[in-house]
């Protein structure tokens, strides 16, 4: 149970990670990104290639981030200017409907050239007790990476001049324009942000088991999950959401069993939507 | 091919200027000009035009004829974020605040890309003590005077050349209105350039030396403030006179 708690934990921040990439870019453009799972794996597949070659971990990672990112960025500097151009359901609709192109466009990529490739990061060394609890490092070593990376997030948001500038174009982007703020220069960075975080993801993640092209939409699902408990535009509310949510997915895995978790997490994410329709975090929508 | 190059004082002309909405104009062939350090009203009721002025020369509209001149350069139809980098700052009646961020982080943003001067800042805190008691509350929060407020420091954070505000009393209580002027009176002693679009004519034309009047989006009467107030016409129109 203790175990169990801690696991969950440890998969929620990751979770919130997840969540958080998904949230900034509904956020700031009303696009709903459902191929965020299939960029965080096509990072992950691309480390495992490279250190296929014998590329040490570090610089791979490294480089499968920074694709993650590019494909993201590549996607906001072309088609989504054409989103752009839209309002309203318009564009949510046309946003939604290009994301799961470009995700089915990755998922087929995946299944033609790797069907089978799969990053498994293998962190050496015993395990390490914690609280009573014995974590293996791989797990600890994924939540130091993922705290670390909120951290400097939450750091980023609050404390400098762009990321105040990125919140400000969420909250209001006629006043961010008025402010100096170039709101197209803050989406494109956005997106690029959002592709490493999910990169990210996945990589952490393949330090307690493989991730491979199987995984593109459960972590798709997952992230989207995550952003509607936080509330869509919250980043508090993502990481709050995934911490909940990686608890009940671990507890309810540990008492009832695997192949129940997903609906109950959906049942969570349904569940608030009817009692806080904006999320936990989320600003009640006027 | 090169703009011939006008040498004028003023560090706003705007002429000719025609903007509206959808295809239709709502103001037509507007001229005017600002010379630092003056304070200009431009004064009108309901749906006169005044708001979609702004927003031309701000670029939230792209104008359909016309010119607009900052500080010795063209700005016409140039991005707003870049417009408002130069240092021509507007604060809309809407406000535009960002609710979710604290008085503070308002004031912080309109510094952005800069690092916000803290001497300026203090010098916001002294014109509207009030913020500085209530820095750490969510704008979103804050009363409707208090917002005012926020925006105008807001505004002032990037140490703007000229400073353009849309009916700065918008929602306020007379007593409030009539603080708020005290405030921006205050501004104008200390040198900032104005442009105040106002329906409540009375204060705009004691804060400001001089007035442009725009009814149905067209410019009219102008002159000295003295002189629009004395006018009969304004009298009848604005001021509530028989
Ligand atoms: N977003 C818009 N779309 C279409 N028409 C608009 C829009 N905003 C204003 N108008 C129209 O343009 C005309 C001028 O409006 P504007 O808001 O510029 O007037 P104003 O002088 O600022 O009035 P007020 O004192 O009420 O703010 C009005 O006829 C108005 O209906
Ligand atoms: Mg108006």
């Amino acid at each position: 149970m203790k175990s169990a708690l801690l696991d969950g934990i440890v998969l929620g921040l990751q979770y919130g990670l997840l969540g958080v990439g998904l949230t900034l870019i509904y956020g700031l453009t009303g696009v709903l990104n459902l191929a965020h799972g299939q960029i965080a794996v096509l990072g992950a597949v691309v480390v495992s290639l490279l250190m296929g070659t014998g590329l040490p971990a570090v610089p791979a990672i490294l480089a499968g981030l920074a694709v993650s990112g590019a494909v993201l960025l590549a996607l906001d500097l072309s088609v989504m200017r054409v989103v752009y151009r839209q309002e309203g359901e318009t564009r949510i609709l046309l946003g939604l409907l290009l994301m799961l192109g470009v995700g089915f466009m990755i998922d087929g990529f995946l299944a033609w050239r790797y069907p089978i490739e799969q990053l498994g990061l293998r962190i050496g060394g015993d395990p390490i007790s914690i609280l009573g609890v014995r974590m293996s490092t791989g797990s600890l070593l994924a939540s130091a990476i993922t705290i670390v990376t909120g951290l400097v997030l939450v750091a980023f948001f609050r404390l400098t001049s762009l990321g105040r500038g990125v919140r400000s174009v969420i909250q209001d982007e006629m006043g961010a324009r008025l402010c100096g703020v170039n709101p197209a220069f803050v989406r494109t960075f956005v997106f690029g942000l959002s592709g490493v975080l999910a990169g990210l993801v996945a990589v952490t993640r393949s330090m307690t088991g493989p991730i491979g092209a199987n995984n593109t939409i459960s972590f798709t699902v997952l992230a989207l999950i995550v952003a509607v408990v936080g509330g869509l535009g919250s980043v508090s509310g993502a990481f709050l959401a995934g911490v909940l949510l990686g608890v009940v997915d671990r507890l309810s895995s540990f008492y009832i069993g695997t192949y129940i978790t997903t609906i109950i997490l959906l049942v969570c994410a349904a569940l608030t939507i009817v009692a806080k329709p904006s999320g936990l975090l989320g600003r009640p929508s006027t | 091919m090169r703009e011939p190059v006008v040498v004028s004082g003023a560090i706003l002309s705007v002429a000719g200027l025609s903007a509206g909405y959808v295809g239709e104009d709502v103001i037509y062939d507007i001229g005017f000009e600002v010379d630092e350090g003056e304070a200009v009203t431009i004064i009108g009721s309901n749906g006169a035009g005044k708001s979609t002025l702004f927003r031309a020369i701000m670029s939230m509209l792209t104008p359909s004829a016309g010119t607009v001149r900052f500080d010795g350069s063209d700005i016409t139809g140039l991005a707003t974020h870049r417009i408002a980098r130069l240092g021509l700052a507007y604060v809309p009646a809407e406000r535009h605040l960002f609710p979710q961020m604290s008085v503070t982080e308002n004031l912080l943003l309109g510094a952005f890309p800069d690092r916000p001067d803290p001497a300026i800042q203090d010098s916001v805190f002294d014109v509207f003590p009030r913020l500085a008691e209530r820095k750490t509350q969510d704008a979103g929060t804050l009363s409707g005077g208090e917002q005012q407020m926020l925006a105008v420091g807001r505004a002032l954070m990037s140490k703007p050349s000229l400073l353009l505000l849309d009916e700065p009393t918008t929602g306020l209580a007379p007593l409030l209105a009539a603080e708020a002027y005290k405030a921006l009176a205050r501004l104008r002693d200390d040198g900032l350039t104005l442009v105040v679009a106002e329906q409540q004519v009375p204060l705009a034309l004691e804060l400001a030396s001089r007035g442009y009047v725009i009814d149905h989006g067209r410019f009219g009467l102008s002159g000295p403030s003295e002189e629009l107030a004395g006018n009969p016409e304004v009298q009848r129109a604005y001021l509530g006179v028989a």
